[in-house]
């Protein structure tokens, strides 16, 4: 029904429940439909194949890495990579491919958990101010605004050094809680658009109460752009949590990639000209974060139809090049 | 002016509630600050300041006042810009290091940030003029991937080659050893480059953000009516897109400039540090690091501030390239 709607030709309603013309053929093939579309985008494809190979590497960690990898080893320090130590070793003699790979868990975890606590605030808070509005509504845009504006790694860098004990669920928390406002604008902002469509009136007039309208109908209906904002929120926590470690402020007795930063980073290494204990882990962190920014960039693009890179738009250069300069400047003749 | 007048009113709130967070962090967390504090300093040393007790607990708490009385006090400090002396620069007030850090890190970001805002708007600029062409099939995935680059890593990166090998830049300190701060060209030549890479990593971190917000909104404003009109009337393409197309386009890129600040100030913390360079961010880490928390907790106070005057300088600009601000 909304799929005829005349209104639902604007960007944010093409989102996603009316990208689905062609699942008639396909009704059979349980592929998720979402799915497929992010495939077919090559930016999203790259991305996700990027963060798969992480995920992977995660899992088989412990197969491919020494058994203590914060072990010293006097008698094999400050190595440049080599077969034996693939990524080179430590000043302490640690073996650093060891770190990177089990280092990997640590960030997805984190990353995700973070990502998912700050996703389910913003949602929730912005999605319920978006339809209910009035005074709830104005202290949710006044805290969001006021959270974008304050500095957020200063604060985490503050409210960490007040912390004793910096464990995996403290970091979460706080991490989550100072980056909840990044989303919670644009999620606002959707619920804004949808909140007079046919489906969510027909359901205030059948009486269903708030939560089940924000819950059970705005919710579904803005699925992906609360899963691009799950990524985003995923991304810069896993940033945010590895410079907290590279800064000496954040769980610096887990293995990953910030704390093994923060060890090349504190004996100066990096002056001595040994590149391999920064570059190794720093390399992991830009990959998967490069990962998540594609599968954020193939989102938008599927959603908002305008930002693509047609063919046709290749074609138009093309021809532009080739035999258009008649038509493109005409003024060249006056 | 009601807008200008209600975004006044949001900075109020917003400084007000910055200040509120940092008087209850340390109030809210597990622990005991102060006696982690106090630890750094000899009884001597407290006895050669009476009232700095009291100073640090109302920064702080852990004395005997109420919570009110505390907030009351603290605020009055505030306004007096009185956090006491910095525990690990003793006897310096923390108002004094404050004022020797910050004027590097305001010339730091202040620097990147514009040159950042102009590249990234040219590039995206282009990039959506020429869609799939040469700047957008190369220059922007290059400065989205550098933006998605952790600043950190980006700025050991530059330290390495840039720097330790390449030899191009000074990679360690604000000025070369033995030169004392002061208005004279050795030092002011010697400062500017010992900023070349810091700012060099600071831009290449926030271009993207530019890059990406101006050419999504140029690739809607391409669509528009009069530039159609302009291409139909034969103006000279260039013309077509700076005059036509990029004036209008350039406008709304310029909301995003309180989220990329804000994050381009928080980055310092990293840049600084690698680079040694003494600026408010790599202080910041110091002091947390020495639970130095007085000066820690000012110079938060500090960055939040800097990042609302900026937004507000943003905001008066805003209103003044924008008349629908101004007739609303």
């Amino acid at each position: 029904m909304s799929q005829l709607d005349p209104i639902s030709l604007d960007p944010i309603a093409l989102d996603l429940p009316v990208a689905a013309p062609g699942r008639g053929r396909h009704r059979r093939v349980r592929v998720p439909g979402w799915l497929v579309l992010l495939l077919r985008n090559p930016k999203s494809c790259t991305g996700l194949a990027m963060v798969g190979f992480v995920v992977l590497i995660a899992l088989i960690a412990p197969l491919i890495s020494v058994d203590h990898p914060n072990d010293f080893n006097i008698l094999a320090t400050r190595q440049a990579p080599s077969w034996n130590h693939l990524f080179g070793t430590t000043d302490q003699g640690s073996d650093i491919f060891s770190q990177v790979v089990l280092g990997a868990r640590r960030s997805l975890l984190l990353g995700a958990a973070a990502g998912a606590l700050a996703t389910a605030l913003a949602a929730i808070l912005g999605i319920t101010a978006g339809y209910v509005g009035g005074v709830f509504d104005d202290i949710v845009v006044f805290l969001t605004n006021v959270f974008l504006t304050i500095p957020a790694i200063p604060l985490l860098i503050v409210a960490s050094g007040y912390l004793k004990s910096r464990g995996t669920g403290t970091m979460v928390l706080v991490i989550a809680l100072v980056l909840w406002a990044f989303e919670a604008r644009i999620l606002r902002a959707q619920a804004l658009s949808l909140k007079n469509r046919d489906f969510v009136l027909a359901a205030k007039a059948a009486g269903e109460p708030t939560s089940r309208i924000v819950f059970g109908e705005l919710v579904p209906n803005m699925i992906s752009r609360i899963a691009a904002a799950f990524v985003l929120v995923f991304y810069i926590a896993l940033l945010t949590d590895a410079g907290l470690e590279f800064l000496g402020l954040g769980d610096q007795s887990v293995t990953s990639w910030g704390v093994t930063m923060y060890w090349a980073q504190t004996n100066s290494t990096v002056l001595q000209g040994e590149w391999w204990p920064f570059f190794f882990p720093g390399a992991a962190l830009a990959f998967t974060v490069l990962g998540l920014v594609l599968v954020l960039a193939g989102i938008d693009e599927v959603s908002n139809p305008r930002l693509r890179t047609e063919r046709a738009g290749r074609r138009r250069l093309f021809g532009r090049l080739v035999g258009g300069r008649a038509v493109a400047r005409p003024e060249t003749t006056s | 002016m009601p807008w200008l007048a209600r975004r006044l009113l949001f900075y109020v709130f917003a400084i007000w509630v910055a200040l509120t967070i940092n008087f209850l962090l340390p109030r809210m967390m597990p622990g005991d600050p102060i006696a982690g504090l106090l630890a750094h300093l000899n009884p001597s040393q407290l006895a050669a300041n009476p009232g700095l007790v009291q100073t640090y607990q109302a920064l702080l708490g852990g004395g005997d006042n109420s919570i009110w009385q505390d907030y009351v006090t603290y605020l009055g400090r505030i306004v007096h810009f009185d956090f006491g002396l910095s525990t690990s620069n003793y006897p310096t007030p923390v108002s004094e290091v404050i004022g020797r850090t910050l004027p590097y890190s305001i010339f730091l970001v202040g620097v990147a940030f514009v040159l950042a805002f102009v590249l990234g708007t040219a590039i995206g600029m282009l990039a959506a003029w020429r869609r799939g062409g040469a700047v957008d099939n190369v220059m922007v995935p290059t400065f989205m991937a550098l933006g998605a680059f952790p600043a950190f890593f980006t700025a050991l990166l530059a330290l390495y080659f840039l720097g330790l090998k390449a030899e191009w830049f000074p990679i360690q300190h604000a000025y070369e050893t033995g030169l004392s701060p002061g208005f004279n060209w050795t030092f002011l030549s010697s400062a500017f480059r010992h900023s070349q890479l810091p700012i060099l990593v600071v831009v290449a971190t926030f271009t993207g953000g530019w890059v990406l917000n101006m050419r999504t909104v140029m690739i809607n404003t391409i669509g528009e009516d009069y530039v159609t009109m302009a291409h139909a009337k034969g103006l000279p393409d260039r013309r077509v897109m700076t005059r036509y197309a990029g004036r209008n386009a350039i406008l709304p890129p310029l909301n995003g400039f309180a989220p990329l600040f804000a994050s381009a100030v928080g980055g310092l913390a990293f840049v600084e540090y690698i680079f040694s360079y003494p600026g408010a961010g790599y202080t910041l880490q110091q002091a947390v690091l020495g639970n130095d928390y007085p000066l820690a907790q000012a110079l938060l106070v500090v960055l939040s501030l800097c990042v609302i005057v900026a937004n507000l300088i943003m905001d008066l600009l805003n209103f003044v390239l924008d008349p629908r601000l101004r007739t609303n």
